[in-house]
């Protein structure tokens, strides 16, 4: 039962955990940004990236349309789905104390899960579409999972272009260092707030889109990517745009390391303990919380 | 107190009592907590329809015991602590005269311990973990009947085809819970027995999608045999990254999942060659089982899962031995559990001492060009298995 580890395969589960981490940072800045801009603990993000993979799920089947052009649709109809959950329950619990929000977002998740129980079935649906993998020397990458480190890759990366650059990226982060000065300095922080949060919510789109073509798609698939975003930015440092990437990536190689040299069963130990861990030592995440 | 008083009191009494009696004439009805939604959903109703059928054809040949059945049935979201308050709900507060079995080892294994406490009798359909049945002295449970094949022979099939054909070594690997780690400690067992050596083992957390770590471990190793001890989810993401790390084991078996046909809509032609296990195929050649197949297509339009078959005929084996009792009282119903030998669309039923099946038969198929053909054991098998597995890129 002792398997040596050889380079090639050290490698291949590295390039594993990398593939899969791009994704894990891409949905976590999502629950980063929520959290960096309105102090709210959103538990709905998975369920809301279950609900960006029904969307890719739907139009690839109902239309034929190829599910990596579906990402940007899903992540369109995420922001609306954000923006009308944003305007009609979650700006009512931006200024309360932070169990509350805790406790609306979860009644959201479970709201969620059970309506898409109830339109979408719990039938598992899969988006069979790229299949295989590239064979590089001894290693093989996965067709599906290349794609998807690509292009979260590149969304994360357009994020955080739009939060540095842009006019409207910079007062989103005004708002998160510090929400009075904000307004005082003239920027209509409900606005803000609108914009992060189907912003966050298109993110989970898109991670959604990807990852259909990867996993079964069903009703409660989501609710492990809330787990495992909230590690990520506590990895990072929460509200920390730029840990979120780091922890994402972190997340990812630990997992797949773990997997490699202890037991699959493990890593997820492995992940939690390291959770309690840095919550213990470093409590403010590995880059520190709410620099932007 | 005269004796004319006294009388009035036993009329009224009597009177009371017939009352109480013609009411008990309505239904009976029988509670199941079923998985409709959650993890387990897609085969928990297929086992709820089951009982559905059962419920209609046995009402269609004029009842049990003289009375209609009905079943109550609510949803245990697939979590075991759900149902578990539900059976208490249905005995306590909706007080159902008879229950029968939740879906899946793990929810049953939760709510046998409610039954016990009431003295209900349970044919549990869709358990299939030994350690519900076979318990240490001081633990026995004495209300819970079997009715499908125990995890432990559900990869015998592939175990026997590879070792029969000389393949030597085996991987094993299985989801971390109940019914799969009986699953994957069966095959081992197996295995060994028939002289092939288990080079790997490792189990994976539910809800586990990433399989590439554990997957270049057994790379590395190159077995002949594969056996994965899975659900659906999991089996469809081991083979599609068994394809994508090209993993090419001679023979690759999975258990729970692979029959379903979403199966194969989900992996097209690389679900080819790959050996499921499943407790029942509508081809068998077991007494009503075409029937069956047909009237519970009629009535749901789509094909029964062994989840149906086997929810059907452990309602059937339930009332059957109720009819037998000529009572609903738990003690006389489980006596003629034990004593009943009986063959269903499902084939056969017999449990020993514990309430464990000891009759029903397993058996293994393999997918070939998107048919499921029963391989193995021989005297069931429609066709011989396509052997050895091509590898990934030769197909």
């Amino acid at each position: 039962m002792n398997v040596f580890v050889t380079p090639a395969m050290l490698g291949q589960v590295v390039i594993s955990g990398i593939l899969s981490g791009a994704l894990y940072a891409m949905v976590a800045l999502g629950l980063a940004l929520i959290f960096g801009v309105m102090r709210i603990i959103n538990v709905a993000h998975g369920p809301l990236l279950m609900l960006g993979a029904y969307a890719t799920f739907f139009l690839y089947s109902a239309l034929g349309i190829n599910p990596y052009l579906t990402v940007p649709v899903s992540m369109l109809v995420l922001f609306a789905v954000g923006v009308l959950l944003e305007r009609t329950l979650v700006f009512r619990v931006v200024d309360a104390p932070e169990l509350s929000s805790l406790l609306l977002t979860f009644g959201i998740s479970i709201a969620l899960v059970n309506l898409a129980q109830l339109l979408f079935t719990s039938d598992l649906r899969s988006v069979e579409y790229l299949t295989g993998s590239w064979v590089v020397g001894p290693l093989a990458l996965s067709k599906a999972r290349v794609v998807a480190f690509t292009v979260a890759s590149a969304l994360t990366g357009l994020s955080f272009l739009f939060l540095q650059r842009t006019r409207l990226g910079k007062a989103i982060r005004a708002t998160s260092q510090n929400r009075e000065v904000a307004m005082v300095c003239g920027i209509d922080v409900q606005r803000i707030h609108l914009v992060t949060f189907g912003l966050s919510a298109a993110l989970a789109g898109a991670g959604g889109a990807l990852i259909a073509v990867i996993v079964a798609i069903q009703p409660e698939m989501g609710q492990i990517w809330t787990f495992k975003s909230f590690l990520v930015i506590v990895l990072g440092g929460a509200g920390n745009y730029p840990g979120a990437l780091l922890g994402g990536v972190l997340l990812g190689l630990i997992e797949q390391l773990a997997s490699l040299f202890l037991t699959t069963q493990l890593s997820e130990v492995v992940a939690y303990v390291l959770l309690v861990l840095i919550l213990l030592v470093r409590p403010q995440g590995l880059l520190g919380g709410r620099q932007t | 107190m005269t004796s004319k008083t006294l009388g009035a009191l036993i009329a009224a009494l009597a009177v009371l009592a017939a009352g109480i009696a013609g009411e008990a004439q309505g239904p009976i009805r029988i509670g199941a907590s079923l998985s409709l939604t959650g993890t387990y959903a897609k085969l928990g109703r297929n086992q709820h329809e089951g009982y559905k059928l059962c419920e209609k054809d046995l009402n269609a040949k004029g009842g049990l015991l003289g009375r209609k059945i009905e079943f109550v049935v609510y949803d245990d979201q697939s979590t075991p602590a759900t149902a578990v308050r539900l059976y208490e709900k249905l005995i306590t507060e909706d007080k159902v005269e008879g229950v029968m079995g939740p879906y899946s080892s793990p929810v049953t294994e939760a709510s046998v311990n409610v039954t016990e406490k009431y003295k209900k009798v349970m044919v549990a359909p869709l358990a299939a973990t030994t350690s519900i049945f076979k318990r240490p002295p001081d633990k026995k449970r004495h209300y819970v009947f079997m009715v499908i094949s125990p995890a432990e022979v559900y990869l015998e099939g592939l175990i026997d085809t590879a070792a029969k054909r000389g393949l030597k070594t085996v991987a094993v690997v299985n989801e971390d819970t109940l019914f799969s780690k009986a699953a994957a400690s069966g095959a081992v067992e197996l295995a060994k027995k028939r002289g092939m050596q288990v080079i790997f083992q490792e189990a994976y957390p539910k809800g586990n999608a990433d399989f590439s770590a554990l997957l270049t471990k057994v790379k590395s190793l190159n077995p002949d045999v594969i056996a994965a001890a899975t659900y659906f989810d999991d089996a469809v993401a081991l083979t599609r990254q068994m394809r994508e790390l090209d993993v090419n084991p001679k023979a690759y078996g999975v258990t729970v999942g692979g029959d379903l046909p979403e199966f194969y809509d989900t992996l097209k032609t690389n679900a080819d060659f790959i050996y499921g296990a499943t407790q029942w195929e509508h081809v068998l050649p077991y007494p009503g089982n075409t029937e069956f197949f047909e009237a519970y297509r009629k009535e749901f339009g789509h094909e029964p899962s062994y989840h149906s078959a086997a929810g059907y005929a452990g309602c059937l084996i339930y009332t059957e031995a109720v009819k037998r009792a000529g009572s609903l009282d738990a003690d006389r119903v489980r006596e003629q559990l034990f004593k009943l030998e009986m063959r269903t669309v499902f084939g056969e039923y017999k449990v020993d001492q514990d309430g464990f099946q000891v009759a029903h038969k397993m058996v293994t198929f393999q997918w070939q060009e998107g048919k499921k053909v029963v391989v193995w054991p021989d005297e069931l098998a429609q066709g011989k298995p396509r052997f050895p597995t091509p590898p990934w890129n030769q197909r």
